[in-house]
C-alpha cells in the first residue's frame, strides 16, 4: 500500500509540474496546418511563409520589445487531429492562428479558437462554411469557393462559350465544395455531361477518365488539388482527350505542370492575381528565394495573414477583444495588395482570375 | 523469443532515461516522469490483474486476495486520473479525453481479438456505425437526445457485427480479417459518398453535448469525468465476463478450437457471441466520439484508425483488459509527447513501436496466458527453428 | 468500351499481382502477412526514381537505348529493393518468430511508418516526377486505345510472374521455399538452412514489389511516399481474393481485381470503386472460404 501512496503522490506531482509558465518575454503566434503527411508540402509553404514574417518583425525588435516565437500545430489534413493541434496552441498561450490549411480542419477547428476568443486566420481554407458560421474570430485571406467557381463557371460559359463539360471532384471538402460551387454557377446555360467523386492518393483514373471520353465534354473541370489533377489531366491526354481541363487554387501550382507533362498545356485554374511578378510582393519573393527555395502558391498568403496579424497586435496590444476589432478594421497592405475584412471575416474584394498554362508555366489570361 | 533478460524488465525506466536527456523534452518532464513511474507501477499492477483473472482453481485462495488488490489498485488509478484535470490544462485534459475513449475502443477489440483470438482489421468501422447513428440522430434529424442515442448507436454496431459475423465467422484466421477490414471501407466509403445522409466528406456537424439531470456537460472536465465512468464500467463488464463462463469458453476456443468443440462448446456461436459484444461496446465508443468532437466525418474513420486500436491491443498485452488501456495510453500521450519532434514524429513513433515488440514481444503489460498457452508456444517455435 | 475497361483493368491488375505476390510468398513460408510490404512497393518505386535521374549523366550512346536503360535500372531498383526486404526480416520478424502472433504484425507496422516517414523526410514530401524516359506513343486498334507503356506493363508483368514460377517450381532454392512452406521443422531436419530460406522468400517478394513499383513510377509519372498504403491494401485484398498462400492465385487476384475496379467505376460510379471490390470479395469467401485457388478448409489463424 505504501508504494502505490508514494506513485500516487509522484503521479500528483508530475501533474502539477503541468502548468506551464505563461512564456515570459515572447509573444507566441500559432501555425496550425498539414506539416507532416500527404499534404505536407503545402504545410511546410505555409510554415517558411509565417517563418520569413516573424523573422523580419524579429528583425525590427519585434513588439513592444518582445520577440515572437512561433507554435507549430500539426493537423496531418486530420480533422480529429486539427482540434488537438487547436487545444494545443490555446494552451501554449498563443495570441493567434495562421491556418490551418485544409477546410476540412479549419472548420472544427475554428469552434476551439472561438472558444478561446484567439483570432484564427486562414491562409487557404476557400470553403464558405468556414465563414458562415458567425465567429467573430474566424478570418481568411484567401478567396472564397462560390466565389471561385462562379468565376470559373463564367469564364466557361461567357468567355468560352462552351456547352458541354464534364465535373470531377477528389471527394474532400474542399474539392467537392468547390465541384458543387463551379456547377451551381454554370445553371442551365452548360450541360454537365457527368459529376464523379475520385479516390485521392490513387495513381488511376482510367475507368473514368474511359467513361468520359465517350461523353464527349467541351472541357473537363475538377475540383481538387495537383497530385490527382496533374495525373488526371496525363491520363486524360493519353487516351486522346484533348479537350482543356481546368481546375480551382487546388491544382494552382508548378508540380501540377510537372505531373501532367506537356499535357497541362492549356489548362485553366482560378486563382488571386499574379503576385509573382507584383512589385508589391518582389520583396517577399527575393527574400523567401534566398531563405526556402522557390515559394509555393500559399507561402505569400500565409507570409500575409502573420503580417496582418502583428501589426494589428502591435495597434491593439495583447487584449483579446481589442486584437479582434483591430484585426476586423484594418486596412492592409501588403505582398497581396491591399485587404479588408468584411463582417463575417472574408476579404473584402473577391480575388479570383483565370490562369492558364502557356508554354510550361501558368499565366493570368483574365 | 529472444533472450532480452536485460533489456526487459526495466525498459521503461531506459525509455525514460533516454527521452529525459533529450533537450526538447525536458521542459516536459510531466510526460516522462508518469511513463518511469507508471511503467512500473502498470507490471506490478498488471501481475497483480492477470493473477487475480488467472483461472486456475488451485490458485483460487491466492487470486481472490490478488483480485481484492486489483480492485483497489484500479479503483486508485481511476481516482487519480480523475483527478488530473484539476491540476492542468484543457489541453492535457483533452488528450486524456482521447485516451479514455481510445482505452474503451481498445477494451471492445480485445474481447474479439484478445479473448476469442480473432484478428480484426476493420474494427473502426463499428466506432463508424456508432458516431454516425448519434450524429444522425442527435443532430442531423433531432430525432431524440444523447441518452437514447447512446444505447441505438451500441445497438446499431451490434446489429452490423451479427450481420457481418453470421456469414464471416465461419471463415479462419486472416480470410476473416480481410473481410472485416472489408467491412471497415466500405463503412467509410458509404459515410462519404452518401452525402444527402451523412454530409459526404463534410461530415456531421454541431452535434450537441449530454446534458446529466440538466446539467450539460459542456466543459471538457465534466464529459472528461463522464467518459472516464464510461471506461470504468466497460471494464467492469468486461472483466466480469471474462471471468464468467462465457469468458471460460471463449478462452477455451482460442486455445484449441476441435478440443473445445469436442466438449460440447459452439465455437461459431461463442464466436458470435464475441464479435457482437466487441461490436457493441466498439458503438458505444463511437457515440462518445461524436458527441466529443461535436462533428464527425469519415476522415476519422480510415483504416489506419483499426490499425492504431490494434496496435493498443497487442502492445498492451492481448487478451488483458489493463493492456488495452496502457496501450492507448501510449499511442495517443506518445505521439503528443513527441509533437517537438516535428517531422522526425511519426519516424521515431514508428521506430518505438518495432522495438516495443522486438523487446517485448507480449506487450507491455503481458498477455493474459495460461499454461496450456506457453506449451502450445513451444511447440510452434519448434516448429520454426 | 467493354473491351477498353478490361485492358485498363489487366494493366493496373498486373502491378497489384507482382505485388500481391510478396504477401502471398511470406506468408508461405511465415504463416504471417507482411503488412509492410507496400512500404517496400514505395521504396522500390523512390528507388527506380533516384536512379533514372542519374541517367542524363551516362554517355549519350547509352542512352540513346531506352530499353536496355529501362531495364537496368528495373534490375537495380529490385535488387536493392531485394536488400531492404531482407533487413526488414531481420529486424522487425526475425527475434519474433515465437511470440504471440499478432506481435509481428505491430512491429511491421511500426516499420512501414518508419519507412514512410524516412521516405517522406529525406525525399520530401511532394510528389516525386519521373522524367518523361519513353514517348508513350498511343495506338487505337477497333474500339481500343492502349499505349506503348501499357503493353510493356503487362508484358514485363506477365514475363516476371513466369520468372517466379520457374523460380519455385524448378530451381533448387524454389524447391526449399515450397519445402518450408509445406513443413518448416522437417525442412529444417533434411539441413535447409530456415532462416536462409525465409530470407530468400523475403527478397522475391521485395525484388517483385519493387518492379511494380518502377513501372508504376513510369507509367502513371508521378509517385508519393503514401503510395504503399493503398497499394498495399490493394495487393493484400488480391492475395487474399486469390487464395493467401497459393501464387497462381495472387496473380489472378491481381488481375480479378484490376478488372473488377475498372468494370465497376466504369459501368457504375468511380466513386464506390473499392466497395465493389470488397463485395465480391466477401462474395467470393462466403462460397470459398480459402479463396479462389486456395486449398481447401483454409489455413488456421
Amino acid at each position: 500500500m505504501k508504494k502505490v501512496l508514494a506513485v500516487l503522490v509522484a503521479g500528483l506531482m508530475a501533474v502539477a509540474c503541468t502548468k506551464q509558465g505563461g512564456g515570459g518575454d515572447l509573444i507566441k503566434i500559432g501555425v496550425a496546418g498539414p506539416l507532416t503527411g500527404e499534404n505536407a508540402a503545402f504545410g511546410q509553404d505555409q510554415l517558411n511563409g509565417v517563418r520569413l514574417a516573424v523573422e523580419e518583425w524579429n528583425a525590427k525588435g519585434g513588439i513592444g520589445g518582445k520577440k515572437i516565437a512561433i507554435v507549430e500545430g500539426d493537423d496531418q489534413r486530420d480533422p480529429k487531429q486539427a482540434v488537438t493541434a487547436a487545444n494545443k496552441l490555446v494552451n501554449d498561450g498563443v495570441i493567434g492562428v495562421i491556418g490551418h490549411f485544409n477546410s476540412n480542419c479549419s472548420i472544427p477547428a475554428s469552434a476551439v479558437y472561438n472558444k478561446a476568443g484567439i483570432p484564427q486566420i486562414s491562409h487557404g481554407s476557400t470553403n464558405p462554411k468556414l465563414t458562415e458560421q458567425n465567429f467573430d474570430t474566424v478570418f481568411r485571406v484567401c478567396g472564397r469557393d462560390d466565389q471561385q467557381g462562379k468565376v470559373a463557371a463564367d469564364y466557361v460559359s461567357g468567355t468560352l462559350k462552351l456547352k458541354k463539360v464534364a465535373v470531377l471532384h477528389d471527394k474532400t471538402t474542399y474539392g467537392q465544395g468547390l465541384a458543387d460551387e463551379f456547377k451551381k454557377a454554370l445553371g442551365s446555360t452548360v450541360q454537365v455531361v457527368a459529376y464523379e467523386g475520385l479516390t485521392t492518393g490513387e495513381k488511376d483514373y482510367s475507368p473514368v477518365v474511359t467513361k468520359i471520353k465517350s461523353l464527349a465534354p467541351e472541357l473537363v473541370f475538377f475540383g481538387g488539388v495537383y497530385s490527382e489533377g496533374g495525373l488526371l489531366a496525363k491520363q486524360f491526354r493519353a487516351v486522346g482527350v484533348t479537350v482543356p481541363f481546368m481546375g480551382g487554387d487546388g491544382i494552382m501550382s508548378d508540380e501540377f505542370i510537372k505531373i501532367a507533362g506537356p499535357a497541362s498545356e492549356g489548362a485553366f485554374a482560378t486563382f488571386g492575381p499574379d503576385t509573382k511578378g507584383a512589385p508589391a510582393a518582389k520583396g517577399f519573393n527575393d527574400s523567401y528565394r534566398k531563405k526556402y527555395g522557390e515559394p509555393g502558391v500559399y507561402s505569400v498568403y500565409a507570409y500575409d495573414a502573420a503580417n496582418i496579424l502583428l501589426q494589428s497586435l502591435q495597434k491593439a496590444g495583447s487584449d483579446k477583444k481589442k486584437l479582434l476589432e483591430a484585426i476586423r478594421a484594418i486596412d492592409y497592405s501588403g505582398a497581396l495588395g491591399k485587404v479588408q475584412f468584411d463582417a463575417k471575416g472574408d476579404v473584402k474584394v473577391s480575388p479570383y482570375v483565370v490562369w492558364k498554362v502557356e508554354g510550361g508555366s501558368y499565366r493570368q489570361v483574365k | 523469443m529472444p533472450e532480452n533478460g536485460l533489456l526487459r524488465g526495466p525498459l521503461f525506466s531506459y525509455l525514460g532515461l533516454i527521452l529525459i536527456f533529450l533537450p526538447f523534452l525536458r521542459e516536459r518532464v510531466w510526460l516522462v516522469l508518469p511513463i518511469m513511474l507508471g511503467g512500473r507501477l502498470l507490471h506490478w499492477g498488471a501481475d497483480r490483474i492477470s493473477a487475480s483473472l488467472a483461472l486456475q482453481t488451485w490458485r483460487e485462495k491466492a487470486v481472490r486476495r490478488a483480485g481484492r488488490n486489483a480492485f483497489a489498485i484500479s479503483l486508485a488509478l481511476f481516482a487519480v486520473a480523475a483527478l488530473i484535470p484539476f491540476f492542468s490544462s484543457g489541453y492535457v485534459t483533452d488528450i486524456l479525453t482521447s485516451v479514455v475513449l481510445y482505452s474503451i475502443l481498445a477494451t471492445a477489440l480485445n474481447i474479439t481479438v484478445g479473448l476469442s483470438g480473432i484478428l480484426v482489421l476493420g474494427f473502426i468501422g463499428f466506432y463508424a456505425v456508432g458516431a454516425y447513428t448519434t450524429a444522425l440522430l442527435t443532430a442531423k434529424f433531432a430525432l431524440c437526445g444523447f441518452w437514447l442515442a447512446l444505447p441505438l448507436s451500441g445497438a446499431a454496431a451490434l446489429a452490423c457485427g451479427v450481420v457481418l459475423g453470421a456469414p464471416a465467422l465461419r471463415l479462419k484466421g486472416d480470410y476473416l480479417a480481410i473481410v472485416t477490414l472489408g467491412f471497415g471501407e466500405i463503412v467509410r466509403i458509404f459515410a462519404n459518398n452518401l452525402d444527402s445522409f451523412t454530409g459526404g466528406p463534410n461530415g456531421i456537424l454541431g452535434i450537441p453535448r449530454p446534458a446529466i439531470m440538466g446539467w450539460q456537460l459542456a466543459s471538457p472536465v465534466a464529459f472528461y469525468l463522464f467518459v472516464l465512468t464510461c471506461l470504468g464500467v466497460t471494464l467492469l463488464i468486461v472483466t466480469r465476463i471474462i471471468g464468467s463462463r462465457y469468458g471460460r469458453a471463449w478462452i477455451a476456443v482460442r486455445e484449441n478450437e476441435m478440443a473445445a468443440a469436442a466438449i460440447g462448446i459452439d465455437v461459431f456461436r461463442k464466436h458470435l457471441l464475441s464479435f457482437a459484444l466487441s461490436a457493441f461496446f466498439g458503438g458505444i465508443a463511437g457515440s462518445l466520439f461524436a458527441v466529443k468532437q461535436g462533428f464527425i466525418s469519415p476522415d476519422s474513420f480510415t483504416f489506419f484508425e483499426s490499425v492504431l486500436v490494434l496496435c493498443m491491443v497487442v502492445l498492451g498485452g492481448i487478451g488483458n483488459p489493463a493492456g488495452a488501456v496502457a496501450g492507448a495510453f501510449l499511442l495517443v500521450a506518445v505521439p503528443e509527447m513527441l509533437r517537438d519532434f516535428q517531422l522526425y514524429r511519426m519516424l521515431v513513433f514508428g521506430g518505438v513501436m518495432v522495438a516495443f515488440m522486438v523487446f517485448r514481444p507480449n506487450g507491455i503489460m503481458g498477455s493474459l496466458t495460461f499454461a496450456l498457452e506457453v506449451d502450445d508456444s513451444r511447440d510452434e517455435r519448434e516448429g520454426l527453428p | 468500351m467493354f473491351f477498353q475497361h478490361l485492358l485498363n483493368g489487366i494493366t493496373i491488375g498486373g502491378g497489384y499481382a507482382l505485388i500481391a505476390l510478396g504477401y502471398t510468398l511470406v506468408y508461405g513460408v511465415l504463416k504471417l502477412i507482411n503488412f509492410a510490404h507496400g512500404e517496400i512497393y514505395m521504396i522500390g518505386a523512390y528507388l527506380g526514381f533516384i536512379l533514372i535521374s542519374l541517367v542524363p549523366a551516362l554517355p549519350p550512346a547509352v542512352q540513346a537505348n531506352t530499353m536496355l536503360v529501362i531495364l537496368a535500372v528495373l534490375l537495380l531498383a529490385a535488387l536493392l529493393c531485394a536488400l531492404y526486404g531482407y533487413y526488414l526480416e531481420k529486424i522487425c520478424y526475425r527475434s519474433l518468430r515465437g511470440a504471440p502472433k499478432l506481435t509481428p504484425l505491430i512491429s511491421a507496422l511500426g516499420a512501414s511508418l518508419f519507412l514512410q516517414n524516412f521516405v517522406m523526410i529525406t525525399m520530401g514530401a511532394r510528389d516525386r516526377v519521373f522524367p518523361p524516359v519513353i514517348t508513350n506513343t498511343a495506338y487505337t486498334v477497333g474500339p481500343v486505345t492502349f499505349t506503348f507503356l501499357q503493353v510493356v506493363i503487362i508484358s514485363s508483368s506477365i514475363i516476371l510472374m513466369a520468372g517466379l514460377s520457374w523460380f519455385i517450381n524448378q530451381t533448387r532454392l524454389g524447391t526449399a521455399i515450397r519445402a518450408v512452406s509445406t513443413d518448416p521443422y522437417m525442412a529444417s531436419l533434411l539441413g535447409i538452412n530456415v532462416d536462409a530460406i525465409i530470407s530468400v522468400t523475403f527478397m522475391a517478394g521485395s525484388f517483385l514489389a519493387a518492379c511494380a513499383g518502377v513501372l508504376i513510377g513510369i507509367y502513371y509519372g508521378s509517385i508519393n511516399f503514401t503510395l504503399g498504403y493503398l497499394g498495399g491494401i490493394k495487393a493484400f485484398t488480391a492475395a487474399v481474393l486469390g487464395g493467401i498462400g497459393n501464387c497462381t492465385g495472387a496473380m489472378l487476384g491481381g488481375f480479378l481485381l484490376g478488372v473488377i475496379e475498372a468494370l465497376g467505376g466504369g459501368y457504375f460510379s468511380t466513386e464506390y470503386k473499392d466497395v465493389y471490390a470488397f463485395f465480391i470479395l466477401i462474395a467470393v469467401l462466403v462460397f470459398r472460404p480459402a479463396g479462389l485457388l486456395g486449398k481447401k478448409g483454409g489455413e488456421r489463424a
